[in-house]
């Protein structure tokens, strides 16, 4: 079965859509016309340009050029978890890029070379769209670690300087925010396992369906993404935080104030 | 036992503490006064690495202050603040708290030697049941106090301790360290506390001077 393509009026329609949503958000008094007009152009500028990068990728099929794209991928996640977790990319840059690109490579070489197992395990086809989908959920989880576990700490400065005069250790003592950060991170993976299918149809499945896929193996390869999704994001968590522990902290285990982006409340 | 040598803090580009020179001998009751502000708690605190020392140096039983020997000096002080943090739900998992950690596990303190303590600090067994969030601020410093005492803590830095403590209560705090064996650096402007005190200083700006228990005056 080939995919019913979109032709380019049709896909007009779809953007004729918004009118609705805008109509009913002006008539309730939000002016978010602007925001909404912006965030529309992005994203089609985007996809747009993601969509021609991504099919000379998957002609051209060079491994390094693979590897680039994917290094790009990781450098964008980067920054941009450390800037919504609040903290300096300057101090926890490359510690997160280590946990992040270990992680995110164990999981799609594992997936594609020892699952999938295509002719060729670096066709651009199967390790582009997994390590991008790892990745995003990954990031998610990543933000909610950091920005949870040093949130937690400057909250609750009394309490960890008190298990630390206490006798305790530097990881005694963060142990705790360390945990409820990490579950916090990877509640809604848990959640989204435990629904899976119940609530609604994962996205990649109903992708691959409309692409033309027997439902049985987009059913295969949706349980094969999400397994990883988590095990990249269990990996990923908890050594960025361990790895975030050596320069958030001064060598008397005082949580440094210059690392700190921006103050949470 | 501790030793001050014109040391200087500072926090934030801001200077705390200007030149700070005292020695504290293994028994001594020294009080610190002074202006809120004047950097009493900041000295207690660089005490135990909580702050950099900026220039000079301190040192606790012959070892200088180092991130390598912050541990000599963690493991025998025990710091005690006007609301202490108890750490857990219960006073008595409050009580036992640090011999979870591995530098006091397999040193945890017998029903009687609890007991013991309790009954010191003028406070009554059944308040092992209590939950931490239903007791007042003069228990929770005590049931620090007891902690420290389980700990065989052999330096106490007590910042106000006997603040929230009736008359019979701060009687029976002051009877516990005239252990000679314990060494007190405490921050008080209690008259009762600073009559059982061998040293007074006084912090003015950042800088410290020595003075007569009788040339303290209520701030």
């Amino acid at each position: 079965m080939n995919t019913l393509d979109i032709e380019f009026p049709q896909l007009l329609l779809t953007y004729l859509l918004c009118l609705l949503p805008g109509t009913l958000l002006w008539l309730i008094g939000l002016r978010l016309s602007r925001d909404i007009a912006i965030s529309i152009l992005r994203m089609s500028l985007q996809l747009v340009l993601v969509g021609v990068y991504l099919k000379t990728l998957f002609d051209v099929n060079n491994p390094a050029l693979t590897g680039l794209w994917i290094l790009l991928m990781l450098l964008i996640a980067d920054f941009s978890i450390l800037k919504r977790a609040g903290l300096k990319p300057r101090y926890f840059g490359l510690a997160t890029l280590i946990a992040v690109a270990s992680s995110i490579l164990f999981s799609t070489l594992y997936l594609v070379v020892l699952v999938i197992q295509p002719p060729h395990y670096y066709d651009a086809r199967y390790i582009i769209p997994i390590a991008g989908m790892i990745l995003g959920n990954s990031m998610q989880g990543n933000v909610i670690a950091l920005e949870r576990f040093y949130s937690a700490l400057r909250k609750n400065e009394n309490e960890y300087t008190t298990y630390l005069l206490l006798g305790a250790t530097r990881w005694e003592a963060v142990k705790p925010y360390f945990q409820d950060a990490v579950k916090a991170a990877l509640n809604p993976s848990i959640a989204n396992m435990a629904t899976m299918g119940l609530v609604s149809l994962p996205g990649m499945m109903t992708g691959q369906i409309l692409g033309g896929s027997e439902p049985w193996t987009a059913v295969k390869y949706q349980l094969a993404i999400m397994i990883c999704i988590f095990t990249s994001t269990s990996m990923a968590c908890v050594i960025n935080l361990k790895l975030s522990l050596n320069i958030a902290f001064n060598a008397f285990d005082v949580l440094q104030d210059k690392v700190i982006a921006q103050a949470k409340s | 036992m501790i030793q001050f040598d014109h040391v200087c803090v500072t926090a934030r580009d801001k200077l705390i503490l200007s030149d700070i020179n005292f020695t504290l001998n293994q028994g001594d009751k020294a009080v610190l006064c002074g202006k809120s502000g004047s950097g009493k708690s900041t000295l207690l605190k660089t005490l135990l690495g909580l702050y950099e020392v900026h220039s000079g140096s301190i040192s606790c039983l012959g070892k200088p202050l180092t991130a390598a020997s912050l541990h000599v000096i963690r493991s025998c002080a025990a710091y005690i603040g006007q609301e202490p943090m108890l750490g857990a739900d219960e006073v008595r998992a409050a009580l036992l708290l640090p011999f979870k950690f591995k530098a006091h596990r397999g040193r945890l303190p017998s029903e009687p030697e609890i007991n013991q303590v309790l009954q010191r600090l003028q406070l009554p067994t059944s308040i092992l049941k209590q939950a931490c969030r239903h007791i007042s601020g003069g228990e929770k410093q005590r049931i620090a106090l007891a902690r420290g005492l389980l700990l065989g803590k052999q330096l106490f830095l007590l910042d106000e301790v006997t603040s929230a403590l009736d008359e019979e209560c701060k009687q029976a705090v002051i009877q516990v360290f005239t252990d000679p064996q314990l060494t007190v650096l405490s921050i008080s402007h209690d008259a009762l506390w600073l009559e059982h005190s061998d040293l007074v200083y006084e912090l003015k700006a950042g800088q410290l001077s020595q003075i007569k228990a009788n040339e303290y005056t209520r701030y």
